[in-house]
């Protein structure tokens, strides 16, 4: 879409007056458009204005220390219930079936593979925006779904003295649990080596465990590891693959991804 | 920006609350940062201080669009805990915290509705309100809310009925026309037309 279109479209998107592939094709355009995006801010200023101006009900009395208990939960005050969420098992095995599209980037330190670098790393970028694309078609059709989750991605690359790559992707929503899924690829399959280890970790050290990678494939030495968690993963944004002896073998920021119509 | 005494907690000094009439005054940038650091760390009094200003107009976008004070509490418990895990990306100086909860709230109950109803169209039966002034017998006006009312006051009756189906009965354009039976581009138009004016309005009035 042009700017022309957009501007056009922006008054629905505030009023959420779009469908919602509409909606999403604004939405990356505003990924990159600055002008457009001020132009979305001030009209869902606008919005949120004639939201304002309704004569507003009494919320009930006990709804404010509800409200404090749920935010010291997620805020991990010990002590503290955490809301139930649904584990979604069709969204994970959707993730598996966009896995085997390739998501990983291979990023190899074999000089023997310079010459091709160029051509592979284009293909691999290339692979890897047509997994996206069809991810956020998915996306669309998910049971619980919220225009309010988040979705999270970065590359893996190797650590001194390794070689390989992976993708990673962090799911953040409230009403789906949260999950990881990372991919690998060109990591040696060894004894020795296997599993790997695949962590996410948070600036104050925190470690969760996403899961392990048991195998890799024989050729381009892929795998890949979906966990979903029953807390919430914000802030957890750095992605650690060890090997068996705990050695760190790909590390990764996953940073927001606004391509996925998220605010 | 000009500052008042420090927040701390999300606790703002009592004498600076309000202004000379006594009625809330709106808050500063500063204020707002402070109040969603707070939230973020869980800290009780900065839930609170939020909840006290925004949780009645939150709820009653929960209220209008899912019909039900069960779905509205539920929402309003969805919009802070959004909030929390988005704290992290509010910027107070590209817009106000009014606007980005109550996008939240707007944004979340549209998705259940949608998801409760289908995609298409809401069973429930429309609330098309238009906003009327404050009674004088509420409780604590949101300073916001006079705001607000002023912005539309530059409004038809038709356009802010027009804004309310779009709003509140989470209609598409495409389904006000299919409904109206008029063509999909002049209710884009209109719609565009009535939220610029809004925005015009809005525009006018400088932030504290």
């Amino acid at each position: 879409m042009n700017c022309t279109e957009v501007r056009e479209a922006l008054a629905e998107r505030a009023l959420s007056a779009l469908p919602p592939e509409e909606a999403a094709r604004v939405d990356r355009h505003l990924e990159w458009c600055a002008g457009c995006r001020k132009e979305a801010a001030e009209l869902q200023q606008a919005a949120a204005t004639f939201g304002l101006a309704l004569p507003s009900a009494d919320p009930p009395a006990h709804l404010g220390d509800r409200v404090v208990r749920a935010v010291e939960a997620v805020a991990g005050k010990p002590g503290t219930r955490r809301r139930a969420r649904s584990a979604v098992a069709s969204i994970i095995a959707a993730l598996m079936a966009v896995a085997g599209l390739g998501w990983g980037s291979l990023m190899t330190g074999r000089a023997d593979r310079l010459r091709r670098q160029a051509e592979v790393a284009q293909a691999q970028i290339e692979r890897q925006n047509e997994t996206i694309r069809k991810f956020r078609l998915f996306l669309q059709t998910v049971p619980g779904r919220s225009s309010e989750d988040d979705v999270l991605t970065g590359q893996l690359v190797p650590a001194p003295e390794h070689v390989g790559g992976g993708a990673a992707l962090v799911y953040l929503s409230p009403n789906i649990l949260d999950f990881a899924m990372v991919q690998v690829s060109g990591l040696s399959g060894k004894r020795g080596v296997l599993p790997y280890r695949v962590y996410l970790a948070r600036s104050d050290g925190t470690l969760l465990r996403i899961g392990k990678i048991k195998e890799v494939s024989r050729t381009s030495g892929s795998g890949d590891v979906i966990g979903q968690f029953n807390q919430d993963l914000t802030g957890f944004t750095t992605v650690i693959v060890r090997d068996a002896s705990g050695s760190e073998v790909l590390r990764g920021e996953v940073r927001l991804n606004a391509g996925f119509g998220t605010s | 920006m000009a500052q008042s005494s420090p927040v701390r907690g999300g606790r703002i000094p009592k004498g600076k609350r309000t202004n000379a009439t006594g009625t809330p005054r709106p808050l500063l940038a500063s204020e707002e940062q402070q109040l969603i650091q707070g939230l973020l760390a869980g800290n009780e009094e900065a839930v609170r201080a939020i909840y006290a200003r925004f949780a009645r107009p939150v709820f009653t976008v929960g209220l209008r669009l899912l019909g039900s004070a069960e779905a509205a509490e539920e929402l309003t418990q969805d919009v802070f805990l959004t909030a929390w895990r988005k704290a992290a990306r509010f910027d107070p100086s590209r817009g106000r915290l009014s606007t980005w909860l109550m996008t939240i709230a707007h944004n979340l109950a549209i998705d259940r509705l949608r998801r409760d109803t289908g995609v298409t169209r809401p069973t429930l039966v429309l609330v098309e309100q238009v906003p009327e002034r404050a009674g004088e017998d509420e409780v604590e006006p949101l300073i916001e809310r006079d705001e607000a009312l002023r912005a539309i006051g530059s409004l038809s009756h038709a356009e802010q009925r027009l804004l309310a189906r779009a709003y509140f009965g989470g209609l598409t354009a495409r389904e006000i026309a299919e409904a109206d039976g008029i063509p999909l581009g002049t209710v884009k138009t209109r719609l565009r037309t009535a939220l610029i004016k809004v925005r015009r309005a809005n525009l006018e009035k400088e932030r504290p």
